[in-house]
């Protein structure tokens, strides 16, 4: 079967104690291990506050993971954080080749600053 | 820009450039909100090219960026202090 690589984000209720959030993500991270995927990377940013109101929340526990899955996976997957209430938004992304690239980029710590070229390059 | 020494805006001009072909960049990611942020206005608009100067392809992947990062609620739709 061919897998492709995802990156998917979501927001996980901020009013859960700590072992329930802990819950969710073991519940999305199983599931998708369960349906053929492989979890590359799982980063928590824990609580963040957002910048408007979702369903009456201002903050929200961000969870940022990247696996390679059969596409199949990614509908049920959607369909799974869709139904449970404790996940406020998701957002997937398909990764390709440039994404790819900027994965590595990140990975060895070598994105170039944009910022970086104003400063050294005043008259530019 | 302009070629004629002469031109009376010679040196008042300046050659715009694409700060992210500049730098190399393939992908704009939505989760540097920071670079994002230098690219919206104080309400939380996308600035236009003729602004900020970055070029017609990475204008495309900025917007989706900045939508994407909207989204998540990691960047404001409208700014809280605007009404």
């Amino acid at each position: 079967m061919k897998k492709t690589f995802y990156e998917v984000t979501y927001i996980v209720n901020p009013v859960l104690e700590e072992a329930e959030t802990k819950a969710e993500i073991d519940k999305i991270n199983s599931f998708i291990t369960r349906q053929g995927g492989e979890i590359d990377e799982v980063n928590e940013w824990g609580n963040r506050r957002l910048t408007y109101e979702m369903s009456g929340k201002q903050t929200g526990y961000f969870v940022n993971m990247y696996f390679t899955s059969p596409g199949e996976l990614i509908v049920k997957l959607e369909r799974m954080m869709q139904i449970n209430e404790n996940i406020v938004r998701y957002l997937t992304l398909k990764y390709d080749k440039k994404m790819l690239r900027h994965r590595e980029m990140l990975k060895r710590g070598e994105v170039p600053n944009i910022f970086k070229v104003i400063d050294q390059d005043p008259e530019a | 820009m302009l070629k004629n020494p002469q031109h009376p805006k010679k040196g008042q001009l300046r050659d715009k450039q694409c700060l992210f072909s500049k730098a190399g960049l393939e992908y704009i990611d939505y989760k540097d909100t920071d670079t994002l942020r230098r690219f919206i206005n104080d309400q939380g608009k996308i600035l236009p090219r003729r602004v900020t100067g970055t070029s017609t392809k990475f204008q495309r992947q900025l917007a989706k960026a900045v939508k994407r990062a909207r989204h998540l609620g990691l960047l404001a739709f409208v700014a809280d202090n605007v009404r």
